[in-house]
């Protein structure tokens, strides 16, 4: 109990923090336009290339505009040596972990729910009848680049070159979780029957994110403390 | 006691490659079907084997370092990965030269191509993060959580690509490569391997020399500056 | 078979042993920087303690 109680703290700090002032949220949400706008120009899609890239799009929109939310969340503990602060308080490095990893998983997800509309409009893509599994496999997909990227946000949080490593460091390692939520998404966003062969998908994302939550919540104590 | 080892070991490492040109140029006939190009597995899946072990060798001398706290735990790891993805970029340009004559591509998002494409990555970004960082127990405990997560996720990228690939089919498809080879032609494959790891020790224990040479001269830096 | 087939198997060879040779000059050139900073700075901590003795 205790674990989330202070779990619990850190995100609501980071969270309250951040509905105050939206800075993060706005700037991963117009990052998330212009992409959508930039693959317009670049692809041009027709209804039926639509169906087919569309998984792609909507999930490179995602980790984009995710890793500014995730390169934030310890960067803005850098100021007045909060970092150290942090580290120094009773709470554990896993407790200080897992309470970033809520705050920006609740981040990405909200972004994410107001991009999907609007995805939606600029493709002309029908909302999907399965809502509920697409929405599933957002929250499933969105917690593995949470994991990942909030650790490794931990790591590069004090390199001068922390915006250029952060993603060159995740991506490859998000490249399983990505892969089965595109399959999925474009599988659900054209409406077509989701057959046995893609249950291996879900099944992917489960065991990615139980393995990496498992894995950092492991290891983030060497990475924060030493 | 160091310097004869490396020494004996290029020597022999020198021996067997010599001795395996030899062979694979003059002795082995051309394949059936592939022809010419087909000696350049003798160099390929030699390197990409090799490459293989050393990530994960140098996984274990993370954990290592992190258990025991040596910094020549450290300077092992970063030696191997430096070794190994010298060895991992010959099995992508060979692989690539390889697939330009069998499949007419110089390259395709075939399953292996793509996963060993992206394992090549994650290594260029633990080598990149060691580079960022200065003090040396900040960048040995990071490298370290790196190739752990390296590692583990090589396995699940290999798996994942595998099956989107399955279900999406590529323009051609992967030969595999080493099936069936007939007993003479196998052996310089298994040599050539050898010979590489040989001379992938040595790279590494002289890499390693020179990083501890590199922590002597911190050292005497700090004494200096102390004055 | 054609003899572009040969040629390319003499590229990826080449090309393999190329990649070894750039990375053992490399190997070679960073050890000769070390040695080279490595004799400046115990020359440097040798005038210091001279300096201390004094």
């Amino acid at each position: 109990m205790n674990f989330l109680r202070q779990a619990w703290a850190v995100a609501a700090k980071d969270l309250r923090s951040e509905v105050r002032s939206k800075e993060t949220v706005n700037a991963s949400l117009s990052f998330a336009l212009v992409i959508l706008l930039l693959f317009s120009f670049a692809f041009d899609p027709d209804a039926e290339q639509v169906r087919q890239i569309s998984g792609g799009l909507l999930w490179l929109v995602f980790a984009f505009a995710g890793t500014l939310i995730l390169n934030r969340s310890f960067a803005r503990e850098l100021v007045n040596d909060c970092l150290d602060a942090l580290i120094a308080s009773p709470a554990t490095g896993a407790q200080i972990f897992f309470g970033k990893c809520v705050a920006n998983y609740t981040l990405l997800v909200a972004v994410e729910c107001v991009c999907l509309p609007i995805f939606a409009v600029f493709y002309n893509v029908k909302l999907p009848q399965r809502i509920a599994l697409l929405f599933l496999v957002m929250l499933l997909g969105t917690w593995g680049i949470t994991v990942i990227g909030t650790l490794f946000s931990a790591m590069t949080v004090n390199l001068r070159l922390r915006e250029l490593m952060l993603p060159t460091l995740i991506y490859p390692m998000l490249i399983p979780a990505l892969i089965g939520a595109i399959q999925l998404s474009t599988v659900l966003l054209g409406n077509d029957p989701l057959g046995t062969e893609n249950q291996i998908w879900f099944r992917l994302l489960v065991v990615f994110d139980l393995i990496f939550t498992a894995l950092a919540l492991t290891l983030v104590e060497i990475v924060l403390v030493g | 006691m160091r310097l004869k080892i490396i020494v004996a070991l290029s020597v022999l490492s020198g021996l067997i490659l010599a001795w395996n040109l030899h062979t694979i140029f003059l002795k082995i006939p051309d394949e059936l079907n592939q022809g010419a190009i087909f000696r350049i597995i003798y160099f390929h899946v030699p390197a990409a084997i090799t490459s293989f072990t050393g990530f994960f060798v140098a996984m274990f001398c993370g954990v290592g370092y992190l258990v025991k706290g040596d910094l020549k735990l450290d300077a092992a790891a970063a030696g191997i990965t430096e070794v190994s993805l010298a060895f991992a970029t010959i099995t992508l340009i060979t692989g690539s030269i390889w697939g330009r004559i069998i499949w007419g591509l110089w390259w395709t998002w075939d399953p292996r191509l793509t996963s060993y494409f992206v394992c090549w990555l994650m290594y260029v970004g633990y080598l990149m993060l060691r580079n960022a960082i200065d003090e040396p127990n900040t960048r040995a405990r990071m490298s370290a959580v790196l190739s752990i997560f390296a590692c583990i996720d090589i396995v699940i990228v290999w798996k994942s690509i595998e099956w989107w690939r399955t279900q999406h089919p590529g323009p051609v498809l992967s030969i595999r490569s080493g099936g069936g080879m007939a007993p003479g032609m196998e052996a310089p494959l298994w040599y050539n391997l050898i010979a590489l790891l040989m001379l992938s020790a040595v790279l590494i224990l002289i890499r390693m020399r020179q990083q501890s040479m590199q922590r002597e001269i911190d050292s005497l830096r700090r004494y200096a500056h102390a004055f | 078979m054609s003899p572009e087939n040969a040629t390319f198997m003499f590229y990826g060879f080449t090309v393999a042993w190329l990649v070894i040779l750039i990375y053992v000059v490399s190997i070679a050139l960073r050890e000769k920087k070390l040695r080279q900073e490595l004799d400046r700075v115990k020359r440097m901590v040798g005038e210091h303690e001279g300096e201390v003795k004094k």
